[in-house]
């Protein structure tokens, strides 16, 4: 929410006199109006639930449309590149540090691409979001009301879809179509099997199980994975649809 | 319950807990994967501004430990291996959000806390750290960030046992500094904040912000506040006596060896 994250930023904040410790600030309930003209759609989902050729199916249908919208990925800023690359090769991360540097990538994409975008208008896709920082890093051990906080700052989306498929379905997708699986996606730093396929099927289950928890708290629509391709997005964009005023991004209109 | 019992148990927590530490070693949750008794070292913060004497008495503090027996590791701001140089950069460049440089100095900290602080502590050596998170959280603050989201941010690092607030004026700061480098460098001026553009000015009032917040977290933190002004000889003293007291070294003498004496006036 941008409340939520002029609360965390304040330029003013400074000048305020300090005063008694408060308590905890809840994150930004969901019923909140938005403060922005813009609307953040996201898809969330262990690897090799469909989500991306999802989001791409619905990204193409409104691109062609001539909407006005920008789309997104989780870690794909250069600021903390040198960062994940060194720690990734040495393999140095923690749990607290992978998400840290996870946190930190996303605060300047949040900060400087989604905000701004939101708040001049634009309907942002987004392939991924905050969720897969919640499940991945405390599937790997990480306190959820820490990630919770970590992540404060971040607007809350107007529809989360949550592509799920059963787990040997999703994990045979990903190991028949690309066999070299890396230390830190395979969950290798969990010791959960020195067989890194085998491992990797393990962490996508915990990382699943993390999902499956936030369906109700966070409002997910839980999409079948396993359904075709083409109906499954044609349920995709209606419930866009009825979740979104598509309207307001169409060709002509101002936000 | 009867009175006997109560003492007991704080009798029994006080000998599990070595030095007599009743509060628990993390400010919240604790680290993933880690158990608190494997802790045997002391953890020394030594907070204070630009210019407050911090790195001369921490070189000084640990050659006088040494003398006494005792192994001692040292940690500081951007020192971790993982985001020392990434964080350098971004600060030359001046070319990031202030929530973002936030979190990637608290990626910098857990590293040093994960690699470095732990490790050391799990051997039983003194850890004296040249800042610690309070200055993380204090920049922080004074940039706008939410003050109980820093707190909740680093609620995993380690409560240390003693923490010293060298505190120093921002006026004999900026003379301090001044001497040392004879320029005042872009942050310790808190250029980014748009204060002022007259240097000096600039310089004044950031640490006068950065000060007030250190006295909220004086408070909260139960800082030992040391008066930073007085000679490097004076303000060693008083460190001494507070870590002999901890650690129960029973003499507090002390005299450098030639090359530290420069530094000792």
């Amino acid at each position: 929410m941008k409340k939520a994250l002029d609360e965390l930023v304040n330029p003013q904040a400074a000048e305020i006199e300090p005063g008694p410790a408060e308590g905890m600030r809840p994150a930004p309930r969901k019923e909140e109006a938005r403060p922005y003209p813009g609307a953040l759609v996201v898809v969330e989902g262990i690897d090799g639930s469909g989500k991306s050729t999802q989001l791409y199916l619905l990204k193409r249908w409104l691109e062609i449309g001539g909407y006005r919208l920008h789309f997104t990925e989780w870690n794909s800023s250069e600021l903390v590149k040198s960062a994940t690359k060194r720690g990734k090769q040495r393999r140095l991360l923690t749990p607290v540090t992978f998400s840290l540097l996870h946190a930190a990538d996303f605060a300047d994409r949040c900060e400087r691409q989604i905000l701004p975008l939101l708040h001049s208008g634009y309907l942002v896709l987004a392939d991924r979001y905050i969720y897969t920082a919640f499940a991945r890093d405390s599937a790997r051990g990480c306190g959820t009301e820490w990630l919770r906080n970590l992540y404060r700052f971040a607007p809350v989306p107007d529809v989360t879809f949550y592509f799920r498929a059963p787990l040997e379905v999703a994990v045979h997708r990903i190991l028949s179509g690309r066999p070299k699986l890396k230390y830190y996606e395979a969950g290798m730093d969990l010791g959960l099997s020195f067989d890194r396929a085998e491992s990797f099927r393990i962490f996508q289950g915990m990382i699943m199980e993390q999902y499956d928890r936030m369906i109700e708290s966070d409002n997910f629509v839980v999409m079948d994975g396993t359904i075709k391709v083409d109906r499954l997005q044609r349920k995709m964009r209606e419930i866009a649809g009825e979740r979104v005023d598509l309207e307001r991004y169409r060709p002509g209109k101002k936000p | 319950m009867s009175a006997g019992t109560k003492a007991a148990r704080r009798r029994a927590a006080k000998a599990r807990n070595g030095a007599g530490q009743p509060q628990p070693r993390f400010f919240g949750a604790s680290l993933p994967g880690f158990h608190e008794e494997e802790l045997a070292g002391s953890l020394i913060v030594l907070e204070g501004s630009d210019g407050s004497g911090r790195s001369t008495q921490i070189t000084l503090l640990t050659e006088w430990l040494e003398s006494q027996g005792f192994a001692v590791q040292t940690m500081g701001l951007r020192r971790s291996y993982l985001v020392a140089e990434d964080i350098d950069e971004l600060l030359a460049n001046n070319a990031v959000t202030r929530l973002t440089l936030a979190l990637m100095y608290a990626t910098d900290f857990y590293d040093q806390l994960e690699h470095r602080i732990v490790p050391a502590l799990r051997s039983g050596m003194i850890v004296l750290a040249d800042r610690y998170i309070f200055t993380l959280i204090a920049r922080a603050v004074v940039r706008g960030i939410d003050r109980e989201y820093l707190h909740g941010l680093y609620e995993m690092s380690l409560r240390p046992q003693l923490t010293f607030w060298l505190n120093v004026g921002p006026e004999a700061a900026f003379e301090r500094e001044f001497k040392k480098t004879h320029a005042i460098s872009y942050w310790e001026a808190g250029r980014d904040m748009s204060l002022s553009s007259d240097l000096y000015k600039s310089f004044i009032r950031y640490q006068g912000m950065v000060k007030k917040e250190f006295e909220v977290l004086a408070r909260r933190h139960q800082f030992i506040e040391v008066d930073g002004e007085r000679t490097v000889a004076e303000v060693n003293g008083d460190l001494r006596g507070r870590i002999a007291g901890h650690l129960g070294i029973r003499s507090t003498r002390f005299r450098p060896t030639s090359a530290r004496t420069p530094a000792w006036r």
